[in-house]
């Protein structure tokens, strides 16, 4: 057993097997170097730091890194306090490695009887081969209070696996610590982070999906101006129908209607005349004879419309995409 | 044989229920609610001119009752069995002092922003408030798509009768 050791080479010692003290040490020396390397803002500093701390033994390596994955979220606060309260996270972190090395083996235990066993070995294959996505999806999305100190660290992230992983539990952690500062044990984190990680991309995906639906929506960015947007067409829709709701009050004495005469063929002329219709006003929209109703089989586009031939493609994705979304939400 | 025959001519959408276009479904349900609901409402009140509101309660109904299948069109049915005095969907002046008060709040946190945002959408989506903000996110979706092609079928009435 390593534990008796006390030596300056306690650096390659795996991180389990060392005691809290060579632990206090080894975090010492690393939490300097975090430090000073963060507040730097330099180089890939993870890659640095556990470069150096590769570079000594190799296997050992792996077994710690086997360990970070579970108490990665210890190395990633060790990070965040790194910041700016040094001594308090190296008391705080004491305390949480110890409990972190007593919950490691539990924690493949725990995740491995939840239900969630599935998700994390997606999560540990997700490390290695979707870090670049997830990075992305840092930097875009940002509905909860992800700290701007996330984003520093994943654009310190260098492109090798240990320090995505490292870096992944920090930012993790980092988010968590941000909201939480003291409720970090290694494997809830994990299933928390994962848990919020999945619903932010559930969300994200809505979003696009809406950002297809909503006319006009493609050129904005980020995601206040695509609800703004969401909004005003809700609105606008909204309001429209109010309109025609009163028009038709208006004229309701007269209704006159062979509904069963109306046949598909008009519902989709209207279709590809509709995002035009949109886009004027109502008192346009109503006065443009967009086509005849009463004439069966014929369909007379009388429209004289500018935008005609540029809504056509736009229009064919709307009514494919009401299909989709129909399809999708029946089933 | 023939009676197959005889009943896949007499289907009006295609043999397999994947391709049923849902658009044209709703399409047609809706104008089947609406126009008889009108009829009826012009026959009862003879006299007196159609009242706006009632309308616009039909109006509503038709199209909660078009869209049975997703989750806001429950809120509305509510909204408006629950109410003799038929509720609209929207108050296009209301809204329009919400937007003002939104833009006039922007220099808070951005995180803050978005989720006013979603808030406001949440009060456009009839029983968007109950829901969470996933499953607010995908009924907007076809809320949006239902709310175009009702426009659409009123449209259509509207200019059939004039």
């Amino acid at each position: 057993m390593l534990e008796g050791l006390v030596s300056p080479e306690s650096l390659s010692l795996s991180y389990a097997d060392m005691s809290v003290p060579e632990r206090l040490k080894w975090l010492q020396q690393h939490q300097q170097q975090e430090v000073l390397s963060l507040s730097s803002n330099d180089s890939p500093d993870l890659l640095q730091i556990l470069q150096f701390h590769g570079s000594n033994n190799d296997e050992l390596l792996q077994s710690t890194f086997s360990h970070f994955q579970m108490v990665g979220s210890g190395f990633g606060t060790n990070y965040n306090m790194g910041f700016g309260h040094s001594h308090e996270a190296m008391d705080g972190y004491i305390s949480r490695t110890s409990s972190c090395q007593i919950h490691s083996p539990d924690t493949m235990g725990v995740m491995l009887k939840n239900s969630e066993e599935n998700r994390a070995i997606s999560l540990k294959n997700k490390r290695k081969s979707e870090v670049k996505t997830r990075e992305e999806e840092k930097t875009e999305k940002k509905i909860k209070v992800e700290a701007e100190t996330e984003s520093n660290i994943s654009n310190k992230e260098a492109s090798s696996d240990t320090s995505k992983e490292t870096s992944k539990g920090a930012s993790q952690i980092q988010k968590l610590d941000y909201i939480h500062v003291r409720a970090r044990r290694g494997e809830a984190t994990d299933r928390h982070s994962l848990a919020e990680r999945a619903r932010r991309e559930k969300i994200s995906k809505k979003m696009k999906y809406l950002q297809d639906l909503v006319p006009g929506c493609n050129t904005v960015t980020g995601k206040a101006g695509v609800l703004d947007e969401i909004i005003n067409y809700v609105q606008s829709l909204q309001r429209q129908v109010e309109f025609l709701s009163m028009k038709l009050a208006v004229i309701n004495p007269e209704l006159e209607l062979g509904v069963e005469d109306l046949s598909v063929k008009q519902f989709q002329a209207y279709f590809t005349n509709f995002p035009v219709v949109i886009a004027s006003k109502p008192s346009v929209m109503v006065d443009v004879p967009l086509f005849p109703l009463d004439q069966q089989g014929s369909l007379n586009l009388s429209v004289s419309n500018p935008n005609q031939t540029s809504i056509d493609a736009p229009s064919e994705s709307w009514e494919t995409q009401s299909q989709s979304l129909f399809a999708s939400v029946l089933r | 044989m023939e009676r197959q025959i005889i009943n896949k001519k007499k289907r009006v959408f295609s043999v397999e229920p994947n391709k049923i276009p849902p658009s044209e479904v709703f399409t047609r349900k809706y104008t089947s609610l609406l126009v008889p609901a009108l009829k009826k409402l012009n026959m009862n009140k003879n006299s007196s001119q159609v009242n706006q509101l009632t309308v616009k309660h039909e109006v509503d109904m038709a199209l909660a009752l078009s869209a049975q299948e997703f989750a806001w069109s429950r809120f509305l049915l509510q909204k408006l069995s629950s109410s003799n005095n038929p509720t609209t969907t929207t108050s296009s002046s209301s809204s329009g002092i919400r937007i003002q008060e939104r833009s006039g709040k922007e220099g808070g946190h951005e995180d803050g922003e978005i989720e006013e945002k979603l808030r406001e959408l949440q009060k456009l989506l009839p029983g968007g408030e109950e829901m969470n903000v996933e499953e607010m996110l995908g009924e907007i979706g076809n809320y949006i798509k239902c709310l175009e092609l009702q426009t659409i079928a009123l449209k259509s009435i509207v200019q059939d009768t004039t």
